[in-house]
């Protein structure tokens, strides 16, 4: 009976509050409708870049693979696999510009200064020894191939961190496919096994001067990584947000007053609270999920279970951290502005838009030791890698134990601010 | 058997070096309409939170219908039911939704929370349409009612009003005042806070003042009428009131008190004087303001109120403290 009771009184609490979203227009804005305009407006800028649509991506060749080199004594100018990289680079989509008066070196400066004017966002420097070292023309005295390595130079803008590694992800996708087909076909017209067999331990001979690979099953554009990143992003705006004014709002209003002198304990008040955060978060997230995949075709996997529980785990740091502030704010006003102070800066830490990569170090080991961060790299790797729970549990028991603790620490603070009534 | 439903025993308050309620000792019998009284800052406040258990005395006991506040709070607060000062209602509500949301925090849900809703709709006038619309809307007396219709809702024995008619009209509070007489009427044991004495006069048989802390006078209306022995009040609305008049009042022989109020209903500062036997000074009066260069608007003479035992007894007016505070 007493179980019931307390039931409907968390359900009540929860349908109020959540009424107070649903019916607020403002409030409808900042917890719901800001996040899926960030993404509108980021995805629409950055979205469709990366793996699957690379025709916004502007890539300079400069091919020195016609330049004449010595191959076992002999002079070799042979430029078939360089040539062949250039147009499957057209081929694949990318815009292509071509540097390419073999043997002149102002080519890769005038490359250099196409990428500082902004006219290509990346250079790709093809070596003069390609062809030859990937159809194995470095023999020995017997005739059998030698190990020979070719470099292939990048060259991005380091004034965009965001287009360069946009872009080099693209290359480097694109490099590790051309590769793998390439030397098939090279490999498989050597007519003796034990030479092609031999090729085979040699082959992938390219180093490239980024050490980025591709990772995923399918070609993926920047907004497949983006749209699961955005889930950490819905903890800090619509958990954090909403959890922190809940709250101090209340108080400010005197209904929190009026819900304590009822026969209603003060943590049946807290789980009320709880459940309509975990609501909007929830729904925030749906929204944010939906969008992505009708507006830019998301392309993701769907482990539902593990993403609602992730999220859960998540949102409890969230609603732990937006009930510390919500306790220690004297008013709404002073909770809206502490909020603010800390979601604001917090949301370009945790890899959701930018990633870590490109930020200083203390940046990011400050990024890498937020809950938020774990769910922003759980959700990728769940939704755009495919990969099982089991695969993300350091993360999963990063975010439990953390948000165990701000959980803890928020209904200390709450039972806290219980005295100030 | 106790026939009290509020027993409250030498409870003390402390906020660090601030005292805030010091030794109160009272109690108010079943059915009884008991007036809190004093100015901001007497103790009423803290007194009533520790009555609803938002806040534990420092010492002393509160019982309410029998049970200790601090071993069963949830017994006492399901015996209470409390109208706050300020309208604590949700705005993006209607009527109707809040209080089902109250009702349901005391337990109350399916067709008895639906039937209790629409008897106390009935019951605080509210007309359909009205009801239909969020909180938002109303007016201030729309907004009050609601306010006392949600501390009703699970029936109350004791019914603790905070300034239930502050901000109100002359019309609306009337209204307000038939509800509190019906509630009493209808068997229910009222407390009620206030710093306007006519609103004590008027509705409460019992009351205590309270000042800085602790109770100067219990009694009823007329008890502490009559206790000051003083019969009547001259009050007087001169073009401008200095402390020059005032002195020049105070010297005047047979004029127990003298001092500035603020009439709410006319909006106009007075200079109240209370003596025993009014007609005999007026006279004296008349010259005595006319001697300092000031023109009289109007003079009344009237019987003691509360307001002017609380002066009486405090030597200030309630109206001054509010203004300081």
């Amino acid at each position: 009976m007493k179980l019931k009771r307390t039931i409907h009184q968390v359900f009540a609490i929860a349908k109020t509050d959540f009424l107070g979203i649903a019916r607020n227009k403002t409030a409808i804005f900042f917890t719901l409708l800001f996040p899926l305009f960030f993404l509108i407006i980021i995805g629409f800028t950055f979205g469709t870049q990366g793996t699957g649509e690379t025709s916004r991506i502007r890539v300079g060749t400069v091919n020195r693979d016609g330049i004449t080199i010595n191959v076992n004594g002999t002079a070799s100018q042979n430029s078939t696999i360089g040539d062949a990289f250039v147009q499957a680079l057209k081929d694949a989509n990318f815009t292509v510009y071509e540097y390419d008066e073999y043997g002149d070196k102002d080519s890769e400066g005038t490359a250099a200064y196409d990428i500082s004017r902004g006219e290509i966002k990346v250079s790709v420097v093809i070596p003069a020894n390609f062809t030859e070292a990937l159809s194995f023309q470095f023999t020995d005295s017997l005739g059998m191939p030698i190990p020979t390595k070719t470099l292939l130079d990048l060259y991005t803008d380091p004034s965009d961190p965001t287009g360069s590694i946009i872009a080099q992800q693209s290359i480097l996708g694109f490099v590790s496919r051309f590769i793998e087909y390439y030397q098939g076909i090279v490999i498989s017209q050597i007519p003796d096994a034990q030479m092609r067999d031999y090729a085979i331990v040699l082959a992938d001979p390219i180093t490239v001067s980024t050490s980025e690979a591709d990772v995923s099953e399918r070609p993926l554009r920047w907004i497949d990584y983006m749209v699961p990143g955005t889930l950490g992003l819905v903890l800090l705006w619509s958990g954090l947000n909403h959890a922190s004014v809940a709250i101090a709002d209340e108080r400010t209003k005197g209904t929190f007053q009026r819900m304590i002198i009822a026969p209603v304990s003060p943590a049946t008040v807290l789980a009320g609270k709880f459940i309509s955060c975990l609501a909007i978060v929830y729904l925030s997230g749906v929204i944010m999920l939906a969008s992505g995949i009708l507006l830019f075709q998301v392309n993701l996997y769907w482990n539902i279970p593990a993403i609602v529980m992730s999220i859960f785990l998540g949102a409890l740091s969230a609603i732990g951290l937006g009930l510390i502030i919500s306790s220690l704010a004297r008013n709404v006003e002073a909770a809206n502005s502490i909020t603010v102070l800390v979601s604001v800066p917090l949301q370009f830490f945790i890899g959701a838009f930018f990633p870590l990569s490109i930020m200083p170090e203390p940046a990011q080991v400050f990024g890498e030791a937020l809950p938020f961060t774990k769910l922003v790299n759980t959700m990728q790797n769940i939704m755009t890698k495919n990969l099982p729970f089991e695969a993300v549990m350091p993360e999963v028991i990063y975010m439990t134990i953390s948000g165990l603790i701000l959980f803890n620490i928020g209904v200390i603070a709450y039972r806290l601010s219980l005295k100030r009534l | 058997m106790n026939l009290n439903d509020v027993e409250v025993n030498s409870i003390t308050k402390r906020f660090e070096d601030t005292v805030a309620v010091d030794n109160v000792s009272m109690s108010v019998a079943r059915g009884e309409l008991f007036g809190l009284l004093g100015p901001n800052g007497a103790g009423k406040s803290t007194l009533t939170k520790m009555l609803c258990g938002m806040i534990n005395p420092t010492s002393g006991k509160i019982e309410v219908g029998g049970f200790n506040i601090q071993d069963k709070p949830m017994k006492v607060k399901e015996l209470l039911g409390v109208v706050p000062q300020d309208i604590v209602l949700y705005d993006y509500m209607n009527a109707r939704e809040n209080l089902a949301f109250f009702g349901r925090l005391y337990g109350l849900s399916g067709g008895k929370l639906r039937n209790r809703i629409e008897e106390l709709l009935k019951f605080t006038q509210l007309d359909e349409k009205a009801v239909r619309r969020h909180i938002s809307t109303y007016s201030g007396g729309m907004k009050r009612r609601v306010n006392i219709a949600a501390a009703l809702l699970h029936d109350p024995q004791v019914i603790l009003l905070d300034e239930p008619t502050a901000g109100l009209d002359p019309k609306n509070k009337l209204a307000l005042w038939e509800i509190i007489r019906t509630l009493h009427n209808g068997g229910k044991t009222i407390m009620l806070t206030t710093h306007m004495m006519d609103e004590a006069e008027e509705l409460c048989n019992q009351v205590a003042i309270m000042d800085k802390g602790k109770i100067i006078a219990l009694g009823s209306p007329r008890q502490l009428i009559k206790k000051v022995k003083m019969e009547n009040t001259i009050t007087v609305v001169p073009d401008k009131i200095t402390p020059k008049l005032i002195e020049t009042v105070k010297k005047i022989s047979g004029v127990k008190k003298s001092y500035r109020a603020y009439d709410e209903n006319e909006k106009v500062e007075t200079l109240k004087i209370i003596t025993k036997k009014a007609e005999d000074i007026l006279p004296d009066v008349v010259s005595a303001i006319l001697s300092v260069e000031t023109k009289i608007l109007s003079v009344e003479l009237s019987r003691v109120t509360l307001e002017d035992v609380f002066i009486l007894l405090t030597g200030r007016s309630l109206r001054e403290e509010e203004r300081q505070v």
